[in-house]
C-alpha cells in the first residue's frame, strides 16, 4: 500500500508548569495516499500535537514520522515541499490583501512571479473569492479566512493537506462550503489528514478514523466499522451514531461531562 | 533562494509598516523631540566656539547621533513577529520550506531599509539647524550603513524576545533595556570628560562605539578608527544575533 502518512510510535514530552507532560505517548498511524483521514479526539487528547510534529512544528520526543515517504525529521524541507497545512488558528497576515497573500505564499514555493499570479488566481477562484481578492484580510469574515488559509495550504498542490479542526467556529453555512472544497481537493488526489471535535463532520468527509485519548490511538476504522463494533459488542438494536462511538471510546459519558461543569456562584 | 525569500519576507515586512503609518511616525517624532530637549538643556552650557569637542559645529550635531540612534532602536519588527506567531502566520512559515535564515533575516532586512529612511529624515530635518555632515556625502552613505547595522542588531535582539516569549508585553519591556544602553555612552560629552565609573561603564557598552563612530562622521572628517571600531561592533554582534535568531527556530516547538 502507498502510504501518505506513517507514524510509528510517535511520542511527544515536553516540560510544563507541573512537570514532564506527556502528550502522545506511541502513536501509530497509517494512511493510505488518496483518503480522507480522520483524527478525533477529546480537547487535550494529543491530535494537535500530532500533527504538529507530523508537519515539522514540532521536534518529535521519540518514534519515527513519514509523510509523503519523507521521514519529517530527517529531512524537514523536503517533507514541507509535499505538505499543505491548515491549523486551528488560521494562519494568514491581516495586513495583507488574500491575492498578496497567496502570491507570497507561492513565491516563497519557489514559483516565479507570474506563475505565482497565476496560481492565486486559480486558488480565489477554487474557494470562491476573486471579489475579496484585493481586500486586506483584516475585513475578512470568518469563513472566508478559513477558505483563504485552505487556498494558501494549496498553492503548491501538495500530496497531503494536513488540517487542524477547519471548521471550528464557522456558520453550517460556511461549514458546508468548505466541506464541498475538501471533496474537490480530495478528488483531485490530495490526501486528507483532518482533525475535528465534529463527528457528524468525519462521519460525512473521512473514509477512516482514529482516535486519540490520553496520548494513545484507542480506536481505528472507516466510520462504519466503528459504529458496527460498538452495535455488535453492547448489542444495540440500533444503528448507532459516531457520537456514541467516540463516547464509549474515550470513556466520556453525556453525566460526566455535565458533570465536568461547576457552577459559579457570584 | 534563501536571499530570494528573505527578499520576499522584506517586502511583506515593508508592505506591512507602510500600511501602519501610525506605528512608523513615533521612531521619527520621538527621537526630534528628545534632539530639541536634549539641545535645548544643554547647548548653552556647549557654545560652539568655546567647546572644542564640537569642532566647529552646534551642540545639536553632537546630540544628533543619540537620536539617531534612538530612532533605529524601536525594534517594531518584534511586536509585528509577537502578532505573526500569535495569530498563526508564523506557523504557517514554518511550515513552508523557507530557509530559517530567510525568515530572520527578512524582517531584519526590512527594519535596516526603515531604519535608512528615517535617520536620512532626520539628518535632513537637522539641516536646517546648523547641523552639517562633515565627512561629505561618502560619510553620510556610511552613517546611514551604520544605523542601518545597529537597527538590525537591536531588531535581532528584539526578535529573541519575542521568539522565546512570544508575548508582545514581554517584547515591549525587554526593548526598554535600549534606555541604560543609551544613557551608559558619552551620550551629553565626550567619554574622556565622564566621571570614572561612567566612563568605565561606556567603555564596555557597546553602542558607546556606534555613537562614537557616528559622531565622528558627523563631526570630524573621517576618523577611521572611530568608524571602524562601529562597524566591527556591528558586524560582530549582527551575526550573534542573527545566529541566535536562527538557532531559536530551528528548535522552535
Amino acid at each position: 500500500m502507498n502510504l501518505a502518512v506513517e507514524a510509528n510510535q510517535l511520542v511527544k514530552h515536553y516540560s510544563g508548569r507541573s512537570g514532564l507532560v506527556e502528550a502522545v505517548r506511541g502513536v501509530d498511524l497509517h494512511v493510505a495516499a488518496g483518503e480522507v483521514f480522520g483524527f478525533l479526539g477529546p480537547n487535550g487528547a494529543g491530535k494537535s500535537t500530532t500533527v504538529r510534529m507530523l508537519t515539522t512544528l514540532m521536534t518529535i520526543t521519540s518514534g519515527s514520522a513519514h509523510v509523503a515517504g519523507v521521514d519529517v525529521a530527517a529531512d524537514p524541507d523536503g517533507a514541507r515541499r509535499r505538505i499543505g497545512v491548515a491549523l486551528q488558528e488560521a494562519g494568514l497576515d491581516p495586513r495583507q490583501t488574500g491575492r498578496e497573500l497567496l502570491v507570497l505564499q507561492a513565491r516563497l514555493f519557489g514559483s516565479s512571479r507570474p506563475a505565482a499570479a497565476e496560481r492565486a488566481a486559480e486558488l480565489l477562484e477554487l474557494v470562491d473569492l476573486v471579489e475579496a481578492a484585493d481586500r486586506r484580510i483584516k475585513g475578512y469574515s470568518g469563513g472566508m479566512k478559513r477558505r483563504l488559509d485552505l487556498a494558501s495550504a494549496l498553492v503548491h498542490e501538495p500530496e497531503v493537506l494536513f488540517l487542524d479542526e477547519p471548521t471550528t467556529g464557522l456558520d453550517p453555512a460556511s461549514r458546508l462550503t468548505v466541506w464541498d472544497e475538501l471533496r474537490r481537493i480530495n478528488d483531485r488526489g490530495t490526501t486528507i489528514f483532518l482533525t475535528t471535535q465534529y463527528l457528524e463532520e468525519a462521519d460525512q468527509l473521512c473514509d477512516r478514523l482514529a482516535i486519540i485519548d490520553d496520548g494513545l490511538i484507542v480506536r481505528e476504522g472507516t466510520p462504519a466499522e466503528l459504529k458496527a463494533e460498538l452495535r455488535e459488542r453492547r448489542a444495540l438494536d440500533y444503528e448507532p451514531t459516531l457520537d456514541e462511538v467516540f463516547l464509549d471510546v474515550t470513556g466520556r459519558t453525556r453525566e460526566r461531562v455535565a458533570g465536568d461543569v461547576q457552577e459559579v456562584r457570584a | 533562494m534563501s536571499m530570494t525569500q528573505a527578499g520576499l519576507l522584506g517586502q511583506r515586512a515593508i508592505r506591512e509598516a507602510l500600511r501602519t503609518p501610525e506605528a512608523l511616525l513615533p521612531t521619527l517624532f520621538i527621537p526630534l523631540f528628545f534632539l530639541v530637549v536634549n539641545v535645548g538643556q544643554a547647548g548653552k552650557i556647549f557654545p560652539s566656539g568655546d567647546t572644542p569637542f564640537l569642532k566647529g559645529q552646534n551642540y545639536g550635531a553632537f546630540q544628533l547621533p543619540s537620536s539617531i540612534l534612538l530612532a533605529a532602536s524601536f525594534g517594531s519588527a518584534a511586536l509585528y513577529l509577537v502578532e505573526d506567531i500569535e495569530g498563526g502566520y508564523f506557523d504557517k512559515l514554518r511550515a513552508s520550506p523557507v530557509s530559517r535564515t530567510a525568515l530572520v533575516l527578512g524582517r531584519l532586512g526590512a527594519e535596516a531599509v526603515k531604519s535608512v529612511v528615517i535617520t536620512a529624515a532626520l539628518v535632513l530635518l537637522a539641516l536646517p539647524f546648523g547641523i552639517t555632515i562633515a565627512s561629505g556625502p561618502l560619510g553620510f552613505l556610511l552613517l546611514l550603513v551604520l544605523t542601518a547595522g545597529w537597527a538590525t542588531v537591536f531588531a535581532g535582539f528584539m526578535q529573541l524576545i519575542a521568539l522565546k516569549s512570544r508575548s508582545a508585553a514581554a517584547t515591549n519591556s525587554g526593548g526598554l533595556i535600549f534606555f541604560p544602553l543609551l544613557f551608559l555612552t558619552p551620550n551629553f560629552v565626550p567619554r574622556n570628560m565622564l566621571t570614572r565609573p561612567m566612563e568605565i561603564a561606556a567603555t564596555y557598552n557597546p553602542v558607546t562605539y556606534i555613537m562614537e563612530g557616528l559622531r565622528s562622521l558627523i563631526l570630524d572628517d573621517f576618523a577611521w578608527a572611530a568608524i571602524g571600531r562601529g562597524f566591527a561592533v556591528v558586524v560582530v554582534l549582527g551575526a550573534v544575533m542573527v545566529a541566535l535568531n536562527v538557532a531559536t527556530i530551528r528548535n522552535y516547538d
